[in-house]
């Protein structure tokens, strides 16, 4: 194996450059100067990357694009028949190779939880597992957790390389680049010069020091009884969604939840069968044909998100959880609803629990 | 009044009047102390968790309208809540139109000197850590952490809507907590910032808006937030039957929406910017319902939310109008 690398700050735009050459580049960058939020976006000359706090949108839409575009039908009218028409379907779309630049640990790891669903398990989602094939993960390892951070509480940490091809280490002047996977080492001789030995040896540091951070203080990973004993205790989940406006913000921005949507958008003869990212905080995200919505209120659904992810999944998949523990959805929750606050209080007795965090 | 002595007024003023509530909406500190967090307090032993400061910046009213029946009198007992100037102009929208009874309501009013834009203060400190407070004072918001004590001008860091703000003391309430403060700007500035966007070509606003509403996720917290978006459930956005807009993620999707809100809205907003702040992806939404707004105030004279005895324009039907 190739030992590591070392980009400097101001080498990174031309190593991002000629990356881009060869496959589409995604990093974390902002609209413009003026704003705060980070998404993913393609890189473009004009574009650098944000590293210094987490992206407020995940990668997810890299490989689970908020809209795709399923197939394509067309009808023509059968001109012998008028009653009868020929349906034409076309489904074929390339997708090329991907690399995201400067994701995290817990973005990651979302992908890990999406696997399970879409590549792990009776069925494949050819959709995802074309995209997931091809996309490969230059991690950063994560020093700038907050408040709303607790990616150690449910089983990973701001130094997990799980699910990354190349590592990115910050140290003085840049970054050491170091490969994970023999696809990440392919790419190594496009990742700057050789790291000199102090710039291992700081980036050991770094990665040692952040290996020893716990971020997170709970354990989060063991209340799956704990879930299935509160599921009828409608005073808690009442009480616990009370204030939640219900939008589309805890889901949309999280990089775990993979629910989406199926419709046919059409326009006279052609259109498109799509699918699109759905959210279990809608209120018709269950509802049924006839009209009958089994989660009628944001009780129930409130109660669906928190059971999916820490009592239905691990169930079903080994003990995993369905959280990376990035906190996106309480940071940007509109009225802070704090996700490890509903989790932890499911083992507490009815006295204990803090109903207003 | 200092921010620790108006929670302190706040607490006691609900203790003294609680046997007569049912119910206490207001804010506590949240996940940390750089947020804030809705809080309903049904036993007054939780009083103690209410708190005011600049980052009290949740409307609360739409919880009324939304969430709780506050239209029915049962036992004589009301819900008591507390606005700040935007805040309570949305009550008084709601109750315009029927949505709550103001016989219902213990409106707490908090002459107000604004909330802190989270974003624009992480912007300036992006590893800003361990906030202790946030409070103003005069031309400050001065943000203490347990290392040490930072002060900002507040032209950096309140929310725009509060830079623009006409009535920062309650239009209505029961009780007022702490003195009267005046506005940060004369009623000519209201509109700044539509007149500023007006004033580039129909190309470059287009181009604009183009650019914002292309981030737009869907998520429709922006709708959900919004304490006079009532249709909640039964919106366009994502009615299939009748279908107005598809699932996909297009621009044409995305402004349809933002301007059948903004449509809705017009004469009812009452520019709490609750739609602004709350959208993940930094649109600056208001600034359609501000349009909207001066185009009422200009032509209807009429201003959402400041009487309730009023009706509103878009509320009405006058066969004798003239200048439409
Ligand atoms: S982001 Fe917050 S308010 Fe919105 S649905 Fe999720 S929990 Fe509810
Ligand atoms: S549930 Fe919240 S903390 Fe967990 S992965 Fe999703 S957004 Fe992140
Ligand atoms: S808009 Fe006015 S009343 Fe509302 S929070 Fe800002 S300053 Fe206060
Ligand atoms: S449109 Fe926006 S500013 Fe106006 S009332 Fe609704 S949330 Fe407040
Ligand atoms: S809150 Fe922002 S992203 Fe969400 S629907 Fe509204 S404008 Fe779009």
């Amino acid at each position: 194996m190739r030992g590591k690398t070392f980009i400097a700050h101001d080498e990174l735009p031309e190593v991002l450059e000629r990356l881009s050459k060869a496959m589409d580049v995604w990093i974390p960058t902002a609209i413009n100067d003026e704003k705060y939020e980070i998404q993913f976006l393609p890189y473009q000359s004009d574009r650098l990357p944000v590293l210094d706090r987490q992206s407020t949108m995940p990668p997810k839409k890299v490989i689970f694009p908020q809209v795709e575009t399923l197939l394509h039908f067309s009808r023509k009218k059968d001109e012998n028949n008028p009653f009868k028409s020929h349906i034409k379907l076309e489904d074929e779309e390339e997708v090329s190779p991907v690399l995201v630049f400067g994701a995290r640990p817990c973005d990651v790891r979302g992908f890990l939880v999406f696997d399970e669903v879409y590549l792990n398990g009776p069925y494949k989602d050819p959709y995802y597992a074309k995209r997931r094939k091809k996309t490969l993960f230059a991690t950063l390892v994560c020093e700038t957790s907050d408040n709303a951070c607790f990616c150690s509480a449910v089983g990973s940490g701001p130094a997990d390389q799980t699910g990354s091809d190349l590592w990115i280490i910050p140290v003085d002047g840049g970054y050491v680049i170091e490969a994970l996977t023999e696809r990440g080492e392919n790419l190594m001789p496009e990742m700057g010069k050789d790291a000199t030995e102090a710039q291992v040896a700081e980036a050991r540091d770094v990665q040692e020091k952040v290996a020893g951070l716990r971020v997170g203080e709970a354990d989060l990973t063991q209340n799956s009884d704990a879930f299935e004993d509160r599921f009828s205790d409608n005073e808690y989940w009442r009480d616990m969604a009370f204030k939640c406006i219900s939008c589309g913000i805890c889901t949309y921005v999280c990089p775990t939840c993979y629910c989406f949507n199926i419709t046919d958008e059409a326009k006279d003869l052609d259109g498109e069968r799509i699918r699109s990212w759905d959210s279990c905080m809608f209120n018709h995200f269950t509802r049924e044909a006839s009209g009958h919505n089994p989660r009628p209120s944001k009780l129930e659904r409130y109660r669906n998100r928190i059971g999916h992810k820490f009592s239905y999944f691990p169930k079903k998949y080994k003990g995993m959880i369905a959280c990376c523990g990035c906190g996106r959805c309480i940071r940007r929750c509109p009225v802070a609803l704090d996700i490890r606050n509903v989790v932890l209080s499911l083992k507490k007795n009815k006295e204990n629990v803090d109903v207003c965090k | 009044m200092p921010m620790d002595e108006k929670t302190k007024t706040l607490q006691e003023d609900f203790e003294k009047n609680f046997a007569d509530l049912e119910l206490v909406i207001g804010w506590e500190t949240g996940f940390d102390r750089l947020h804030a967090t809705p809080v309903f307090i049904r036993q007054p032993s939780e009083l103690g968790k209410l708190v005011w400061n600049p980052l009290c910046s949740q409307n609360l009213s739409g919880y009324l309208a939304k969430n709780l029946d506050a239209s029915i009198q049962e036992d004589g007992k009301k819900i008591g809540i507390c606005v700040k100037g935007c805040d309570s102009r949305s009550l008084v929208a709601l109750i315009q139109e029927n949505f709550i009874d103001r016989k219902r309501l213990y409106i707490v009013g908090i002459p107000c000197e604004g909330t802190v834009d989270l974003r624009r203060l992480m912007r300036l400190n992006p590893s800003l850590k361990n906030v202790r407070k946030v409070d103003i004072e005069g031309n400050k918001a001065v943000v203490e952490t347990d290392q040490e004590t930072l002060r900002f001008p507040i032209e950096d860091v309140l929310a725009r809507k509060c830079l623009r703000c006409l009535y920062p003391n309650p239009v209505i309430y029961d009780t007022i907590i702490g003195t009267p403060v005046k506005p940060r700007i004369s009623e000519d500035k209201a509109y700044t910032a539509v007149e500023k966007l007006d004033s580039s070509d129909r190309k470059q606003r287009l181009a604009f808006w183009k650019t914002e509403f292309d981030r737009c996720i869907r998520c429709y917290a922006c709708r959900n937030a919004c304490p006079l978006c009532v249709c909640q459930d039964n919106c366009i956005a994502e009615s299939r039957k009748p279908k107005w807009l598809t699932q996909r993620d297009g621009i044409r999707e995305k402004f349809l929406f933002h301007m059948i809100h903004g449509l809705h809205l017009a004469g009812r907003c009452t520019e709490c910017g609750e739609c602004e702040r709350v959208c993940p992806v930094e649109i600056p939404t208001m600034l359609i319902k501000e349009k909207m707004n001066q185009i009422v105030k200009d032509m209807l004279d009429y201003e959402a939310g400041i009487d309730p005895e009023a009706k509103p324009p878009l509320l009405t039907f006058d066969p004798g109008e003239t200048g439409i």
